[in-house]
């Protein structure tokens, strides 16, 4: 239970190091083509993982790290671990300067996405070397691991090696070794990503509930967005090793602060058109060909806040935002997905996919090579901006 | 039509296991009819040897035992004794600290890693004979001779044993899971001695095998600097016998000798085979 301070962290790998991973032909400096091709910032001390990396962690809070592969989500969880040097910047934990502090002085646990568990030791063992380290005394350590196990459900594995354990079991013996120790902070690297889609709900649930009972400060990286609405109290959205946005779930999910965030979380991805912010008699519309929506209230207030000017923009709008209509931004639909409760139906817009959702309620309709009309409200617009990519809301 | 296919194949497979077993027999035939015919001889007086080559066992066996068990050249307990202690700690320091470089070297950055790494593997281009002279020299510059220490102490520095543990876990330890055990709080000689030597336990003990019947049957380093009769081993006492002069040369005795040479080689075998089947990485990570 701690709070977790990172004031403007930095990592920079030495060129050679990354160009090593990458298959590069290794030389002090990267070529010009590299830092052209690299989608991370190369400077002259090397290749930049992380930076601007500024964030405070409540005490017990949930907090969520999520980008695609190489934005420098796991690079940071594992500066704060201490697995990887600090370049600049500093951590605190509770009110600690943890820089230089070696992993096993700062309080903290990790679950490693291939478990990590020591294979000649049994479930117990495992879940025991930390404290047996600590020189806890027996009968404590017994009863922590038996605790435990009791939250996690393994009791009756606690004798068996790991390799007679299935994935979801292991998983669950990595988490219960981090918990035993009860650690002030608890850093989850994908622990999901290895099992398949129906034992990762599960354990998305389990993970849900656990928080409830230890309690602690947890620190939780996945590339995967559906984790990341479900469990964080706050999300990190991570790019080329940039933060792109810090909030709850719903506020990124609402107000995605740029493209990429827009981009990124939801599913299916949201719908990106070109189009035309407008200012007519004091009143912001959105124009696209076929359609011209005033947007809302509040989006009129913050984009008047911001003295945003009339401009070219990207306009996005949810998949299960857009409803069909007799006029609107017309699309020919070219595949129609049953999903049960609803279809999703992928169309061509003027040239660029889009993705719409329909309810099944009251029977499908056969969309397939048919022009379809697309409306939406204007409380539902994001508004970006086509230089900066920016939401021109915030 | 069909039936024929099937019957073809049944015939094709047939054909294939019977070459197959065929040349199985034949190399575990070469394997082992040569510790056979050792055992065979061992049993044979030393006349019946020269009288020619036989599969059927002779009636001598004990005698030879005690022919070889009480020849005043040659201490058969004390020769045993200081091949023990030499192939044991050649092979445990050998196995050791050549898991213990490979390590270091697999799981830790620095500079030179990798000029490290291929040093390590030069040295395994230079004959050993050619740095024995050097050795050898040195020995007895210092005066290290007859002294049981200076046979095993250099068997630290064993390149092939090192490239060999390298390997094995590149392929078998993930660094995860020493980053998971330095969070648990253990330290870096602690990991290596807990997590990473249980896990390296197959490797290790091939490679104790390998350095224990090396040692155990060395004849050339042992016989330059050995010469006391309480520090010879082994191999020395079998050459000693072999050349012996004619009145007292005793073939059957030779036999005997080498045969007990082997009993512990084979012991050793057994004990640590099993480590070598035994997969214990299996389950640790995904996969």
């Amino acid at each position: 239970m701690a709070e977790v301070i990172l004031k403007n962290i930095r990592k920079v790998y030495p060129v050679q190091d990354y160009g090593k991973r990458k298959g590069w032909k290794v030389k002090k400096q990267a070529t010009e083509k590299q830092r052209r091709t690299s989608h991370l910032q190369i400077t002259d001390e090397g290749v930049v993982a992380v930076q601007e990396f500024s964030l405070d962690i409540k005490d017990k809070e949930f907090i969520v790290l999520v980008g695609p592969s190489g934005c420098g989500k796991s690079t940071t969880l594992r500066m704060i671990a201490g697995l990887e040097e600090i370049s600049g910047g500093e951590l605190y934990i509770d009110g600690a300067l943890m820089n230089a502090v070696e992993p096993k002085d700062r309080d903290i646990a990790m679950v490693f996405q291939s478990y990590a568990l020591y294979p000649h030791m049994t479930v117990r063992e495992n879940m025991a070397y930390s404290l047996k380290i600590k020189k806890t005394p027996k009968e404590e350590i017994d009863r922590k691991v038996n605790e435990a196990a009791e939250i996690l459900d393994i009791t009756d594995y606690l004798d068996r090696l790991p390799k007679a354990l299935s994935g979801g079991q292991r998983q669950r013996v990595a988490i219960g070794r981090a918990i035993v120790r009860n650690p002030k902070v608890l850093l989850m690297d994908e622990p999901l990503s290895n099992l398949d889609a129906k034992l990762r709900n599960q354990m998305r649930a389990e993970i849900i509930k656990l928080r409830k009972k230890i309690n602690t400060t947890f620190i939780y990286v996945t590339h995967d967005q559906t984790e990341a609405m479900t469990l964080g109290d706050r999300i990190v959205v991570m790019k080329d090793g940039f933060i792109q946005q810090i909030a709850t779930p719903q506020e990124v999910f609402d107000h995605p602060s740029n493209l990429f965030v827009a981009g990124f979380i939801g599913t299916p991805q949201m719908n990106l058109f070109d189009a035309e912010l407008v200012l007519k008699d004091g009143k912001y519309y959105v124009e696209t060909p076929g359609i011209s929506v005033e947007l809302a209230a509040e989006k009129q207030e913050r984009l008047k806040a911001h003295d945003v000017k009339p401009q070219s923009v990207t306009l996005g709008v949810r998949p299960e935002h857009l409803v069909l209509a007799d006029q609107g931004i017309a699309g020919v639909v070219d595949v129609s997905e049953r999903m049960g409760s609803s279809c999703h139906l992928h169309m061509s817009v003027n040239g660029k996919d889009a993705i719409v959702i329909v309810p099944t309620e009251g029977g499908i309709q056969d969309y397939v090579g048919q022009t379809v009309h697309l409306s939406f409200d204007g409380k539902v617009a994001h508004i970006f901006s086509k230089e900066t990519e920016k939401n021109l809301e915030y | 039509m069909k039936k024929d296919i099937n019957k073809s194949a049944e015939i094709k497979l047939l054909i294939t296991r019977i070459v197959v077993y065929a040349i199985l027999i034949f190399l575990a035939f070469l394997c082992l009819f040569f510790f056979y015919l050792m055992i065979i001889n061992s049993s044979r007086s030393n006349a019946q040897l020269k009288g020619g080559f036989t599969i059927i066992p002779g009636g001598h066996f004990l005698e030879n035992f005690s022919n070889a068990w009480h020849d005043g050249s040659i201490n058969i307990p004390v020769g045993m004794k200081n091949s023990f202690i030499v192939a044991i700690c050649s092979a445990v320091l050998t196995t050791y600290f050549s898991a213990l470089t490979a390590y270091g070297v697999y799981a830790y950055n620095f500079k030179l890693k990798n000029f490290v790494h291929i040093f390590i593997l030069a040295i395994m281009m230079i004959p050993s004979q050619v740095s024995a002279v050097g050795f050898i020299q040195l020995a007895f510059k210092f005066n290290l001779t007859n002294k049981l220490w200076v046979l095993f102490v250099p068997s630290i520095a064993a390149p092939v044993v090192y490239f060999y543990m390298y390997q094995y876990l590149q392929a078998t330890l993930p660094l995860e899971m020493v980053e998971a055990a330095r969070i648990d709080g253990s330290s870096e000689f602690k990991i290596f001695n807990t997590i990473v030597l249980p896990i390296m336990k197959p490797a290790i003990a091939v490679q104790m095998i390998f350095s224990f019947v090396g040692s155990w049957n060395n004849y050339f380093m042992p016989s330059l600097l050995l010469s006391s009769a309480d520090k010879k081993t082994v191999p020395i006492m079998i050459a000693q016998l072999r050349s012996a002069d004619y009145s007292k040369f005793d073939m059957g005795k030779v036999y005997m000798l080498m045969l007990m040479a082997i009993l512990p080689v084979m012991i050793i075998y057994i004990i640590l085979s099993k480590s070598i089947i035994k997969g214990v990485t299996s389950g640790s990570v995904k996969g």
